[in-house]
């Protein structure tokens, strides 16, 4: 069975739909790639699934359980990790406060050590706010605090934009680790090419709905995605 | 020489009034995004409360903890009654509201207690002297309910896992609640220390002065300056510009006059804010 689920997702921000239908599903350790045109609605699917949309019909069902209307808190909690495409940290909170500070955690000193650990320059860093950290950093920061909560699915929208080239592989490495170790990703890429070279899956959004979707190798040999949204390189 | 030195004492003390009212408009624009106009009515509230149970005890210190207390189950209940249910609304609904909340209260207050003028009625004591220098008592006294008052709510808010979070939520809501926290529950614990905040910022201007009816709204403009010069949602800074702005007003009286000392510490928010538009503390905007 799918960890995350949504059915003939529809809302937006006022009256006007931004989703228009969107059905995807998502299994543990899978990676599924979102593309698509600026402005297809990328971001706006994510809001949906943690919560953050104030307009939504269809269904959004987590682990068997529909969460479509549950309160954004309690879908942290219960096992959404997100990483906002703008603003994802708290900048005038220090680096590890931006850990403490999240609510639903077993064992919050060890996590925070395990996360510490896998991001060194954080640990280096962890008394000086966020607000001062690098891009990078705060990239990592962000997916930090996502990963808190040990989450089943974690959203990650454009995780690599406001990175260095240098630094995209590093972090397309970590995503595709965290899969294998179970968890469920949605990731939401400009960098097509390289997110589908990681995923098993991908998805084409357009206009609100999923345009094409299929295995990442399918997608990426396909011509018609190529010419139509992925660029020949 | 000690003349000066006295100047500034009583600067500060009445700074320090300024400075928690301020304090508390920060906590409460910080996290639930609005002015609140019923700030000094909030102080007022922790005055009476004060006034009826230290004439009931005859202390002090049971006095300051009855105010607060007082303080703290207005500002919940206001929170609760007005402004939770105003929360998804645009923030000037909650302003509006905040300005009908202190007509309440004070209505409230004058139909309960009468538009004369109250007193606490501290034994008069002669002023120490310490080095040429007059300290009264009531004064230190004032500085130390300000002093424990304000180590409480840093603490709380620097040091608990509760303060952090309503920090979280100051800097980012949707980022807080994406992160398990809950807004509502740090709504409840925000208006509680800002009312028990208010509350002794009254208490301590009552002790100064007379309590009456309108005693905190008339500090509510002094607050929005040091609140602004302290730059908005920035706690140290509200607290460090109220004790400012008392001290400049008081150096500057014997120049410019009694009249005129309010009107000087608005030439001193102008002249702060041309040159640092976000304030003394403020980020501007342009780091983000
Ligand atoms: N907060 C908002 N309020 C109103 N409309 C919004 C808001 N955010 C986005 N939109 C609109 O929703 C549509 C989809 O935006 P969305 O951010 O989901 O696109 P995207 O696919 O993530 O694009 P990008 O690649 O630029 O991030 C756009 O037309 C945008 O103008
Ligand atoms: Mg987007």
């Amino acid at each position: 069975m799918s960890v995350l689920c949504v059915e003939d997702l529809r809302g937006g921000y006022s009256e006007v739909d931004i989703l228009n239908g969107v059905d995807l599903a998502l299994d543990a350790g899978e990676i599924l790639t979102i593309a698509g045109t600026n402005g297809a609605g990328k971001s706006t699917l994510a809001k949906a699934v943690v919560g953050l949309l104030p307009r939504v019909c269809g269904r959004v069902v987590l682990d068997g359980v529909d969460i479509t209307h549950m309160p954004t808190e309690r879908r942290a909690q219960g096992g959404i990790g997100y990483v906002p495409q703008v603003a994802n940290v708290f900048p005038s909170l220090a680096v590890f406060e931006n850990l403490e500070v999240v609510e639903g955690v077993r064992d919050r000193k060890a996590r925070i050590a395990e996360l510490f650990a896998l991001f060194p320059a954080l640990a280096e860093r962890k008394r000086m706010r966020a607000g001062s950290l690098s891009g990078g950093e705060r990239q990592q920061l962000a997916y930090a605090r996502a990963l808190m909560t040990r989450p089943r699915v974690v959203v990650l929208d454009e995780p690599t934009a406001a990175l260095a080239p240098a630094l995209v592989k590093d972090s397309l490495a970590r995503v595709a680790s965290l899969a294998t170790d179970g968890t469920a990703v949605l990731l939401i890429e400009q960098r097509a090419r390289q997110a589908l070279a990681i995923s098993h899956r991908g998805a084409i959004m357009d206009g609100g709905r999923v345009a094409m979707s299929g295995a990442a190798d399918t997608l990426l040999a396909d011509e018609r995605a190529a010419d139509l949204y992925l660029g020949h390189i | 020489m000690a003349s000066f030195v006295e100047l500034v004492l009583t600067g500060i003390t009445s700074g320090l009034v300024v400075g928690l009212a301020a304090l508390a408009l920060t906590l409460v624009f910080g996290i639930a995004r609005f002015a609140n106009a019923a700030t000094g009515d909030m102080m007022t509230v922790g005055a009476y409360a004060a006034v009826v149970s230290m004439a009931a005890s005859g202390s002090f210190t049971l006095g300051v903890v009855a105010g607060a207390g007082a303080g703290i189950v207005v500002a919940l209940l206001a929170h609760l009654l007005v402004f939770r249910r105003l929360a998804a609304r645009a923030p000037v609904t909650s302003l509006l509201a905040s300005i009908g909340v202190a007509f309440v209260i004070r209505a409230a207050i004058g139909v309960a207690f009468g538009h004369q003028q109250k007193v606490f009625g501290l034994p008069v004591v002669r002023p120490w002297r310490i080095f040429d220098v007059r300290v009264q008592p009531i004064d230190l006294a004032v500085v130390i309910a300000a002093a424990a008052t304000l180590l409480v709510v840093f603490l709380i808010l620097y040091a608990t896992p509760i303060g952090r979070r309503m920090r979280a939520v100051a800097d980012d809501r949707s980022l807080a609640r994406v992160s398990g926290i809950s807004p509502d529950r740090v709504m409840v614990t925000m208006w509680a220390l800002a009312g028990g905040v208010c509350a002794v910022a009254g208490v301590m201007l009552g002790a100064k002065t007379v309590v009456s009816p309108d005693m905190g709204w008339d500090m509510l403009l002094p607050a929005f300056a040091a609140t602004i010069l302290g730059g908005i949602g920035h706690p140290v800074g509200a607290v460090v510009a109220g004790i400012l702005l008392g001290v400049v007003q008081e150096i500057a009286t014997p120049f410019v006059g009694f009249t005129y000392k309010i009107a000087l510490a608005f030439f001193v928010l102008l002249l702060v804010l041309l040159v640092r538009p976000a304030g003394l503390f403020g980020h501007s905007e342009g780091a983000r």
